[in-house]
C-alpha cells in the first residue's frame, strides 16, 4: 500500500511544525525520517496515524484521499504507529491488549486470538507469554507485543517513532529483521523515525530529512553517515572538549546500600563519588542501576544501609530534604517526571525561583524565564505551554529548572531521543557545572556515551556492579560483555 | 430566525401564559398537602396523600396542591416557608403539613399567614398553647388501635413472650409501645385464663422510622432475634414491613410464629396466614371535615385526637383509626377479640376532656388504673382513669414491660 | 497561531456553549412532551418561581434563589481549590455538615451577643469543615486511601454522627423525634435585610470574601501555582520541590473550610437548627459545578447560580403541575451533560483530543506521594 501526503501544514501556537511537507511511501519498503528534535518528525508521523490532525494538506492511501480523524479511523485506513513510549495498559495480560481495540473487542474469540498471537510472536521470534501481564514485560516486549496487535489489525503502513531507544541489541536484531520481512515478504511500508544514524542506515531503503518544520532531503542508500549528517546539520560535530577536574570532597556517600524493585536487587553496595567527578552507570534497563539512582536522591527508600550528601545522613528524608541539600535530579520521562504538562514557562521557572515566596512576582517570574530561554537557547515562549515544545527543548527546560550550582547532578539518560546536536549541547551544559566542582552520576543506554564522558563506570548486570575505573583503556565490546553478565569480577565497587 | 418566526413563537408563549398560572377561581377551595416523603412510600405519606385526594373528593369544587419529599436531603433547594408561599400564591386557604419535622416551623408560617388554615398532624401546638389561632393538629387516637394490636398478640401467642419492634424513643412512642402492652395483658387474663404476670412483654427501639443502615439497629435481625430468644409474635411499630416479612419466612419453616404491621392497610398482603391484623390510621374523614369547615368559614382551632369509629374499624368513610383482621386469627380467635373491640368502644367516653373522663370513669380503654411506670412511680391508682394529656406526655414504659424507657 | 484562529477558536467555543445549552434545552423540553406537560409552561414556571414577574422581581422568591445560592457558591469556591489540585474532593457533604455541626455546637452552648456570636460560629464551622477535609487528605497522603472512597466514607461517618447529635445529646426537651433539634437562640441566627427580602447580608459579604481569596490565591499566589502544578502532575510536582502531600492535605482542608460555611449557613439561617443530612446533596452539586467551570473561579458565581435558580424556581413548578418533582434534577443533567459534550467536541475539532493520553502509560504520573516515593 502506497501512501502520500501533499502539502502538510500543522502549528502548535507559535510553532509551525509541519510546513508544506509533500511525500509519497511506497509499498514494501522502509523509509527512515531522520531530523534533529523538533524537526517536525513526530508531528507528520501523528498526523499520518491520526492523532493530529493537518491544519491544512491531504493523505492520499493508494492515489485516493483519505480523511480520518483518529488513531483508530486510521487503522482502518490500514496506517497504524508505535508510539515512542509504547502506551499499552498496565494490568492487563499480553492476550487481552493484543484483543484490545478489536472491533470484536466485546465479545472477542479468545482461543482464536490466542493462536493468532502465537502464530505470529513465532514467525518473528518474538519473546511474548499471553498470560503475562503487561507491567512486567520489558520495553522490547511491549514494543513486539505492540507490533503484532496492529498487524492483527490489518494495518499495511507501519510507524515506528524512535524504536530502538531503550531497549537491548538482542531485541532490536529482532526487531530489525522482522521489520525487513514485513516489507519484503508481506510487502509492507515501514516509516522508521530515528535520530541515530546507525540505525537508519542498517535498516532503511530510503531516507527522508526534515529540519525546522521543512522537508530537506531525499537519498536512495547507501549514503555515508557524514552525508545524512550535512543533511541534517549542514555540518559534522564533535562531542564537546572535557578535562578532568581534579576531585573533591567526598558529595555523595553511600554505605552498604540495599535496594530492590519487584524484578532486581542490589545488595551491600559501597560507593563515594567526590566532586567534579562524573560516574557513568551502564547496563540494560532494570539492572538495579535506576535503583541505585532513585535511592541516591530520597526517591526510594533502602532496604539496608544509609545515603549520605555532603557527610550527613540523608536515609529515609524525602525528596525535598535533598533538593535543599544540594542534590539536582532529571528523570528519564520527561512529561512524566518533571515538567508539568499544562504549565507554561513561566509557570515552571516561578515554581522553582527560591524569590518567589507566599505572592508570586509575575513581571520577575516572566524576566528570569526570559533570561532562562535565552541562556539556554529554548525554542518556545514564556507563555508556551510546556507540551507544546519539542523533546529537545523540554529537555533544556528540564536543564534550565535544575539548581544553577547543586553538589551533584542525578540524572536518568540525559540525552535519551535526543538529536546529536541537543545530545552535545546537554552535555556542555552538564561539563560547565562540574568545571565548577559538581558531581554528576548518570545513566545512559549508549555505551559511546558513558564512555566519552565518565571519570568512572559502573556496569550493573541483574544488580551485581562491576566497576570499570579507567574508561580510556575500555572498549564498547569490554563493556557489552559485562553488560550481558559476562566476566563478572566480584569486586565492591569503591 | 426571522422575524415572523419569532413573532409567531412570541404569540404562542403569550397564549400559554395566562393557562398556566394557576390561579385559583372564585368558587374553587384549594387546599395545600405538605408531605416530608414521597406520596407512594407506602406509608405515613401516602396515606396523607390519600387523604387529599379523599378530600377532593368529597369537598365540592376542592382541588389540592401538595409538595412531596421536603426535607432537608431530597428538596435543599427549599423550605416550608417557601413552599407555604407557592401554595398560598396558588390560592390554597388551608395548608395540611403532615409531620412533626414541620412542627417549629409551622408555628413560623401560621404566624406570617394568619389568614390560612394549618393544621400540623401529629403535632400538639395547640395543647402547649404556643399555636396561633389559625393553627390546629389533628391526629388518629392509634391508642385504641395499639391496645386491640396487643389483644391480636396475646390470643394468639403461644409461647407467653411478644416482642415489640419499635421505632424511635418519645412520647408517642412510648405512648403506643404501652397500650399494645395493656392490650396484650387484659387478653392474655381475660380470653386465656392466664396469669398476666408471666407474659413477657419486650420493647426493642431500632432508632428511627425505618431502617437506616449504619444508623439504626437492623430491623430484619432484631426481629429475627425476637423469635430466636422465644417470642412468638412479634408487634411493628415501625413504618416498613420487616416484622411480618420475617413472620412469614419462619411460618415458611414450619415455626409457629405471627406478625402484627403497622400503618399500612395492605399491609397483612406480605404474610396473610400468619397475619394478626393491621392498625392503620385514616386521615381522609378528619381532613374533608376541616376541609369542609374552613371552606365555610365554620373552622375552630382543635387539638383533635380522633377515636375509631368503632361500629366498623374498616369503614374508611368514618374511621380516623383502622383495624383490618389477619387471618393469623382462627374463628374464635377472632370472635374474641370483637368481643374486645366492643369493650373498648364501651369505654370511649368520646370526650379528651380530663373532668369529663374522671367524671364518667372512662377515658382511653385500658388506660385505667392500677398502673405503675417502668419506674414504679405511681401513674393511677386502683379504678382511676390516667388522663388523655398524661397519655399522651407519657413520660415511661409501664411496669412489667422489658426495654428502655429513654 | 495568527489572531484571526484564535478569534474563530473563541467564536468556536462560545457557539459551542451556547449550542449545548440549546439542544439541552430541546432535550428537556422532548423529557417533558413526553411526561405530558408543556415544556413553554414548565419553563414559565421555573421563571416566576425564581421571582422574575412582568411587572418587576418578587422579593420572596428571588430571596429563595439567593439562599440556596450562598451555600452552594461557597462549596463551589472551596471545590475549585482542591479541583485545582486535581483531588475529586467527594467528602465536600460530610465537611459541610461538620461545619453545620461545629457552628451548631457554638449556637446551642455559647452565649454571647450576636455580633460575637455569629463570628464565632462561622470561624468554627470553617475550622469544623476543614478539619473533616484534611482527614481525607491525610487519609490519602498518608492511608494511601484514594480521595474519593475516604471522602464517600467520611460522607457516611459525619451523616451519622450529625444523626447521633440530633436524636441524641442535642434532643430536644420534648423527645427526640430524629428531624431537628431545638431551635437555636436568637443571637446565634443570621438575620435577613428584612422581612420581604430574607436574605443575610453576611452570609452575602461572606460569599463575595470567599471568591476574592479563592481567586487571588489561584492566581496570585505560590501556594495556588503549586496546587496547579499538583494538580496536573503529581510526579513532577514533586520533582520540582513542590510539597505534594502537604499541598495535598491544605487542598482539601480549605475546600473543607469554605463547605464548613457553607453547612453553617444552613443551620444558621435556613433552618435555624441542626438537622440530618443538613448539606443535602449541595457539594455534590457543587462538584457538578466545578464540574462545567473547571479552574476558573471567575465562572462559579454564575453557573452556581444558574444551578441555584433552576432548582429553587422548581418549588414553584411542582406545585403550580404537580409534576414529578425530580424534572428540575433532569433538566440540570442534561444541560451538565451537553456542556461536557460541548467541550470534548471542542477539543476534538481543535486537534486537542489524544484518544490515549500519554500520561496512561504504565509507568505515568500517577498520583505518588511523598510517602510512597520516599518510604
Amino acid at each position: 500500500m502506497s501512501i502520500e501526503v501533499r502539502h502538510i501544514h500543522k502549528s502548535f501556537g507559535p510553532v509551525h511544525a509541519n510546513n508544506d511537507i509533500s511525500l509519497k511511501f511506497d509499498d514494501g519498503r522502509i523509509y527512515g525520517i531522520l531530523g534533529e528534535n523538533g524537526a517536525g518528525k513526530s508531528t507528520l508521523m501523528k498526523i499520518l496515524s491520526g492523532f493530529y490532525l493537518p491544519d491544512s494538506g491531504e493523505i492520499f492511501v493508494d492515489g485516493k484521499p483519505v480523511h480520518y480523524t483518529d488513531p483508530q479511523g486510521a487503522i482502518e485506513a490500514g496506517i497504524g504507529m508505535l508510539q515512542q513510549d509504547p502506551l499499552d495498559i498496565g494490568p492487563f495480560t499480553v492476550l487481552e491488549n493484543f484483543v484490545y481495540g478489536r472491533p470484536d473487542g466485546a465479545l472477542p474469540d479468545w482461543q482464536a486470538a490466542r493462536e493468532q498471537l502465537q502464530q505470529l510472536s513465532a514467525r518473528f521470534h518474538f519473546d511474548l507469554n499471553p498470560d503475562v501481564t503487561i507491567e512486567r514485560l520489558s520495553i522490547g516486549q511491549r514494543q513486539q507485543l505492540e507490533i503484532i496487535r496492529l498487524l492483527a489489525l490489518g494495518v499495511r503502513v507501519l510507524i515506528l517513532d524512535e524504536p530502538t531507544t531503550g531497549i537491548s541489541a538482542l531485541q532490536k536484531s529482532v526487531l530489525f529483521g522482522s521489520l525487513k520481512r514485513l516489507a519484503k515478504e508481506d510487502g509492507l511500508t515501514v516509516l522508521f523515525v530515528s535520530h541515530k544514524l546507525e540505525d537508519v542506515l542498517e535498516l532503511c531503503d530510503e531516507v527522508a530529512v526534515l529540519r525546522l518544520g521543512r522537508l530537506v532531503g531525499q537519498a536512495k542508500l547507501p549514503v555515508t553517515t557524514d552525508e545524512l549528517v550535512a543533511m541534517m546539520f549542514g555540518q559534522e560535530l564533535a562531542p564537546p572538549s572535557h578535562e578532568k577536574v581534579a576531585p573533591g570532597d567526598v558529595v555523595l556517600e553511600v554505605r552498604d546500600l540495599t535496594v530492590a524493585s519487584h524484578r532486581v536487587t542490589v545488595e551491600g553496595l559501597n560507593l563515594q563519588i567526590r566532586a567534579g567527578e562524573v560516574v557513568g552507570l551502564a547496563g540494560l534497563d532494570g539492572s538495579g542501576q535506576e535503583l541505585l539512582m532513585r535511592a541516591s536522591v530520597g526517591l526510594l527508600k533502602p532496604l539496608k544501609g544509609r545515603v549520605l550528601i555532603n557527610g550527613q545522613d540523608m536515609t529515609g528524608r524525602p525528596f525535598r530534604a535533598f533538593l535543599e541539600a544540594g542534590v539536582g535530579f532529571g528523570a528519564a520521562g520527561r512529561l512524566e517526571e518533571g515538567l508539568v504538562s499544562g504549565l507554561t514557562l513561566t509557570e515552571h521557572f516561578a515554581l522553582v525561583d527560591p524569590e518567589q515566596r507566599a505572592w508570586i512576582d509575575w513581571e520577575r517570574a516572566r524576566a528570569v524565564t526570559e533570561e532562562r530561554i535565552n541562556h539556554y537557547n529554548i525554542y518556545g515562549r514564556p507563555d508556551s505551554p510546556i507540551e507544546t515544545l519539542s523533546g529537545g527543548n523540554q529537555q533544556r527546560v528540564l536543564m534550565a529548572l535544575m539548581p544553577s550550582s547543586p553538589h551533584i547532578l542525578v540524572l536518568e539518560h540525559p540525552t535519551r531521543g535526543l538529536d546529536v546536536e541537543s545530545a552535545r549541547w546537554i552535555w556542555e551544559q552538564i561539563l560547565a557545572r562540574r568545571s565548577e566542582g559538581t558531581a554528576v552520576l548518570f545513566t545512559s543506554a549508549d555505551l559511546d556515551e558513558i564512555m566519552t564522558y565518565s571519570d568512572r563506570i559502573l556496569v550493573f548486570y541483574a544488580g551485581q556492579v562491576t566497576e570499570v575505573t579507567e574508561p580510556e583503556s575500555t572498549t564498547v565490546e569490554e563493556l557489552g560483555h559485562l553488560i550481558g553478565g559476562q566476566g563478572i569480577r566480584k569486586e565492591a565497587a569503591a | 430566525m426571522n422575524r415572523r418566526r419569532l413573532l409567531i413563537l412570541v404569540l404562542l408563549v403569550a397564549m400559554l401564559l395566562p393557562a398556566g398560572s394557576g390561579l385559583a377561581q372564585d368558587d374553587e377551595f384549594v387546599f395545600g398537602m405538605v408531605l416530608v416523603g414521597p406520596r407512594n412510600d407506602h406509608g405515613w405519606s401516602e396515606a396523607h396523600f390519600t387523604a387529599g385526594r379523599y378530600v377532593e373528593e368529597h369537598v365540592e369544587n376542592s382541588r389540592m396542591v401538595f409538595f412531596e419529599s421536603l426535607n432537608p436531603a431530597d428538596a435543599p433547594e427549599t423550605t416550608l416557608a417557601q413552599v407555604v408561599e407557592e401554595m398560598v400564591s396558588e390560592g390554597a386557604r388551608l395548608i395540611f403539613t403532615t409531620s412533626d419535622a414541620f412542627e417549629e416551623d409551622t408555628l413560623e408560617v401560621a404566624q406570617n399567614h394568619p389568614d390560612v388554615v394549618f393544621i400540623n398532624a401529629s403535632g400538639d401546638d395547640v395543647l402547649t398553647g404556643e399555636a396561633p389561632s389559625n393553627e390546629g393538629n389533628v391526629m388518629g387516637n392509634m391508642v385504641w388501635g395499639k391496645q386491640i394490636a396487643g389483644c391480636a398478640a396475646a390470643l394468639a401467642t403461644e409461647t407467653g413472650s411478644i416482642g415489640y419492634l419499635g421505632p424511635l424513643i418519645n412520647d408517642e412512642t412510648r405512648r403506643l409501645a404501652s397500650s399494645v402492652y395493656l392490650g396484650a395483658r387484659y387478653c392474655y387474663e381475660n380470653y386465656r385464663g392466664m396469669n398476666p404476670d408471666d407474659l413477657e412483654f419486650t420493647v426493642t427501639w431500632i432508632g428511627f422510622w425505618f431502617n437506616i443502615p449504619g444508623v439504626t439497629l437492623d430491623p430484619t435481625e432484631e426481629t429475627q432475634r425476637f423469635f430466636d430468644q422465644g417470642a412468638d409474635v412479634v408487634v411493628s411499630g415501625i413504618d416498613t414491613t420487616e416484622a411480618i416479612v420475617v413472620a412469614g419466612q419462619r411460618a415458611e419453616e414450619g415455626e409457629a410464629v405471627w406478625a402484627v404491621p403497622y400503618d399500612y392497610e395492605g399491609a397483612c398482603a406480605e404474610a396473610p396466614d400468619i397475619c394478626l391484623g393491621v392498625p392503620y390510621f385514616n386521615w381522609g374523614p378528619a381532613y374533608t371535615e376541616i376541609a369542609e369547615a374552613v371552606k365555610n368559614g365554620e373552622w375552630e382551632q382543635g387539638w383533635n385526637w380522633n377515636s375509631p369509629y368503632w361500629d366498623d374499624l374498616t369503614d374508611n368513610d368514618r374511621t380516623a383509626v383502622g383495624w383490618v383482621m389477619g387471618d393469623g386469627l382462627n374463628e374464635d380467635q377472632q370472635a374474641q377479640l370483637e368481643e374486645f373491640i366492643a369493650f373498648l368502644a364501651e369505654q370511649d367516653s368520646g370526650s379528651l376532656d380530663q373532668d369529663t373522663v374522671r367524671e364518667e370513669g372512662r377515658s382511653l380503654g385500658l388506660w385505667v388504673g392500677p398502673l405503675n411506670l417502668q419506674d414504679g412511680t405511681p401513674l393511677a391508682e386502683e379504678g382511676e382513669v390516667v388522663v388523655p394529656i398524661d397519655v399522651w406526655y407519657l413520660e415511661q414504659l409501664l411496669e412489667g414491660m422489658t426495654g428502655d424507657s429513654e | 497561531m495568527s489572531d484571526g484562529r484564535l478569534a474563530s477558536r473563541r467564536f468556536l467555543g462560545v457557539a459551542l456553549t451556547l449550542g449545548s445549552i440549546a439542544a439541552s434545552l430541546l432535550l428537556t423540553a422532548l423529557i417533558i412532551i413526553a411526561v405530558g406537560a408543556s415544556p413553554l409552561e414548565v419553563f414559565d414556571k421555573i421563571w416566576q418561581g425564581i421571582g422574575m414577574k412582568p411587572d418587576g422581581i418578587d422579593p420572596g422568591r428571588f430571596a429563595g434563589v439567593v439562599n440556596f445560592w450562598i451555600p452552594l457558591a461557597l462549596a463551589s469556591f472551596g471545590l475549585v481549590i482542591s479541583f485545582t489540585a486535581g483531588l475529586w474532593n467527594i467528602g465536600v457533604e460530610g465537611q459541610m455538615m461538620f461545619g453545620a455541626i461545629f457552628a451548631s455546637w457554638v449556637a446551642r452552648e455559647i452565649f454571647l451577643p450576636s455580633v460575637l456570636l455569629v463570628p464565632l460560629e462561622l470561624i468554627a464551622a470553617a475550622i469544623g469543615g476543614a478539619l473533616w477535609g484534611a482527614l481525607a487528605g491525610v487519609l490519602k497522603t498518608r492511608g494511601g486511601v484514594h480521595e474519593i472512597f475516604g471522602g464517600v466514607a467520611l460522607n457516611n461517618l459525619a451523616s451519622i454522627y450529625a444523626i447521633y447529635l440530633i436524636a441524641g445529646p442535642w434532643q430536644p426537651p420534648e423527645g427526640g423525634s430524629l428531624q431537628s433539634t431545638a431551635p437555636f437562640q436568637e443571637a446565634a441566627l443570621l438575620q435577613p435585610v428584612s422581612s420581604g427580602f430574607r436574605v443575610s447580608l453576611l452570609a452575602l459579604v461572606l460569599v463575595a470574601v470567599a471568591f476574592v481569596v479563592v481567586a487571588v490565591a489561584l492566581r496570585g499566589t505560590r501556594w495556588g501555582l503549586e496546587l496547579k502544578a499538583l494538580g496536573k502532575s503529581p510526579r513532577s510536582a514533586l520533582l520540582l520541590g513542590v510539597a505534594t502531600d502537604r499541598n495535598a492535605v491544605l487542598a482539601i482542608a480549605a475546600c473543607g473550610a469554605f463547605a464548613g460555611l457553607g453547612g453553617a449557613f444552613r443551620v444558621l439561617f435556613t433552618y435555624g437548627s441542626m438537622r440530618p443530612l443538613v448539606s443535602g446533596g449541595i457539594g455534590f452539586l457543587g462538584l457538578l459545578v466545578v464540574l462545567l467551570t473547571g479552574t476558573r473561579t471567575i465562572w462559579v458565581p454564575f453557573v452556581s447560580f444558574f444551578f441555584a435558580a433552576i432548582l429553587a424556581g422548581s418549588t414553584r413548578l411542582k406545585i403550580a403541575l404537580q409534576l414529578d418533582q425530580s424534572l428540575a434534577g433532569v433538566v440540570q443533567g442534561i444541560l451538565v451533560l451537553m456542556v461536557i459534550l460541548a467541550n470534548g467536541v471542542r477539543g476534538r475539532m481543535q486537534g486537542q483530543v489524544i484518544t490515549r493520553l500519554p500520561e496512561q502509560t504504565p509507568t505515568g504520573a500517577q498520583p505518588q506521594s511523598e510517602e510512597a516515593a520516599s518510604g
